[in-house]
């Protein structure tokens, strides 16, 4: 006696779709219950975006050609980098990183920023970027003047590097200012520089 | 059926990026990847950082396991020239091919304590991860190759083997994008393509300027149609960041990716003073070089 085959169930593309669509919402809510919404998301995004190459012959027979080693250094370097993602932690586990760029909304206005404006022997006013000064830092994080002992460490040492390569014009004196732009200023406003603020001033002349 | 064929069209050929690549095309980006590591850290002053205060530095990565004590040993001028020419040299030794496997993997080590250290003074910034990635892409896959043939792999001959940390690299580079747009899309929501969001953030990394300060993008709230182009181009890039992978399987789409993100990260240079550099030299592995010139073809290959 012959087995009877079951006959494959058949959906309509556009039920179907609604169907999974459905089905992984709900998946990804249960799962917000344990881990937080945006990583849950994340982690199915991701999961039905290698899928789909999982599934695309090309990529199959590539890595089928691939020997055991190859393998492993391929899924190892893929999944550090999806697993350093999800931890969403940007230097413990570095290079394997949460890549966060502009990744929340930002509404304040006005925009402000810390900046260090030097005034020279001669009176000329520099400013004074980390960045610059010490080019292997790619960012500094944003100056803080809630940490004094740190600020004034940080500006002696950037005078100190400054005036090393201006020993003709040294710097005397370094202002902490906070500069400000209005993201919607009025039609009659000035906007030829940020208004700025002092906020601090640090005495270099002392020859620390 | 013309609707189908003008869409067939459109799309183009589906075939994986690097297939047919050969040994010279390995070659040549093991040669891109090392010599531009190398001229990155021969412009840099890394021993000016032996004057900066210890309380700024907040150990990233694999160096937060090192005690205290060890940064006061470690950070001086003499100790950080050192690092920065033994790091040089092994870099060299990696164009020579010489123990490759070997090498690259101290290269890669050293790479490591190097990216480390400079972010340990500020956020772990992304710009030349996927330049140190593509390192370990290298050293990794040498090792792999010596494993296969050591242990005689039997399914595919060496020759046909280059393709492989050619397409890890790609796939790392839009594995970088695809995370960077999820991220945005799913944490960040909607409010952030909505509002005021992209002005504030060019207005304040503006402000502050780092290595290239352009001082430029503080002045947008005075240009409407920067400010209309900015909160039109966020959803655009954040879209083609989620589909950077099919770059992979794409000539078609690798042509509209490449000037969209390359537009992209300049106006970001402009706008912003950030700037991706690194990420803008790997677009060079996007190119299918293999297909174009047989001499960069596998040598099974080169003849089809």
């Amino acid at each position: 006696m012959s087995k009877l085959a079951r006959a494959p169930l058949k959906l309509h593309p556009g039920i179907a779709i609604p169907v999974i669509a459905v089905c992984i919402a709900l998946i990804v809510w249960l799962v917000s219950f344990v881990v937080p919404f945006a990583l849950a998301a994340q982690a199915y995004a991701i999961l039905l975006a290698l899928l789909s190459f999982r599934y695309w012959p090309p990529m199959t027979q590539w890595v089928q050609r691939m020997p055991l080693p190859h393998r492993l250094i391929f899924g190892v370097l893929i999944g550090s980098m999806i697993l350093g993602h999800l931890t969403i932690r940007s230097a413990a586990y570095f290079p394997f990183i949460g890549w966060e760029i502009f990744p929340f909304a930002r509404e304040e206005d006005p925009v402000t920023c810390r900046e260090l404006i030097a005034t020279t022997a001669s009176g000329q006013k520099v400013r004074l970027l980390v960045e610059q000064l010490y080019p292997s830092i790619v960012q500094i994080s944003p100056l803080n003047e809630n940490r004094p002992d740190l600020m004034e460490h940080l500006v002696k040492a950037m005078a100190r590097t400054y005036n090393e390569h201006h020993a003709l014009d040294p710097v005397r004196h370094v202002d902490l200012m906070v500069m400000a732009v209005k993201l919607h200023p009025p039609a009659n406003e000035s906007r030829a520089q940020p208004s700025c603020e002092l906020l601090k001033r640090f005495d270099i002349s002392s020859g620390h | 059926m013309r609707t189908s064929q003008t869409f067939r069209y459109l799309i183009g050929p589906l075939e994986l990026l690097h297939e047919q690549a050969g040994p010279r095309l390995l070659r040549l980006t093991r040669l891109g990847v090392f010599l531009l590591w190398i001229t990155k850290l021969a412009l840099d002053p890394l021993w000016r950082l032996a004057e900066l205060p210890r309380d700024l530095l907040t150990p990233t990565g694999f160096l937060s396991f090192f005690p205290p004590s060890f940064y006061d040993y470690f950070l001086t001028t003499t100790n950080l020239t050192t690092f920065l020419f033994l790091t040089m040299a092994v870099l060299m030794l990696c164009l020579t091919d010489r123990a490759f496997p070997l090498v690259s993997t101290i290269a890669a080590v050293l790479l490591t304590a190097y990216s480390c250290l400079i972010r340990s003074f500020g956020p772990a910034v992304h710009t030349d991860i996927v330049l140190l990635l593509a390192v370990y892409v290298l050293a990794g896959f040498a090792w792999a190759d010596f494993f296969a043939i050591k242990f005689g792999h039997k399914k595919s001959s060496p020759g046909s083997w280059n393709s492989f940390p050619l397409v890890t690299i790609v796939a790392l580079l839009c594995l970088s994008y695809m995370l960077v747009g999820f991220n945005r899309a799913i944490a960040g929501g909607p409010r952030v393509f909505t509002g005021d969001t992209m002005e504030t953030w060019t207005i304040d990394a503006s402000l502050r300027g780092y290595y290239f300060n352009t001082n430029v993008g503080w002045h947008i709230p005075e240009w409407p149609t920067v400010v209309l182009m900015l909160r039109l181009g966020l959803p655009i890039i954040t879209l083609f960041e989620i589909s950077a992978p099919l770059c992979l399987v794409s000539s078609h789409y690798r042509w509209i990716f490449i000037p969209t993100m390359l537009s992209f990260h300049l106006l970001s240079l402009v706008l912003m003073n950030i700037f991706f550099f690194d990420d803008m030299l790997l677009y060079l592995l996007l190119i299918d070089w293999s297909r174009r010139y047989p001499s960069l073809r596998a040598p099974q290959l080169s003849t089809i």
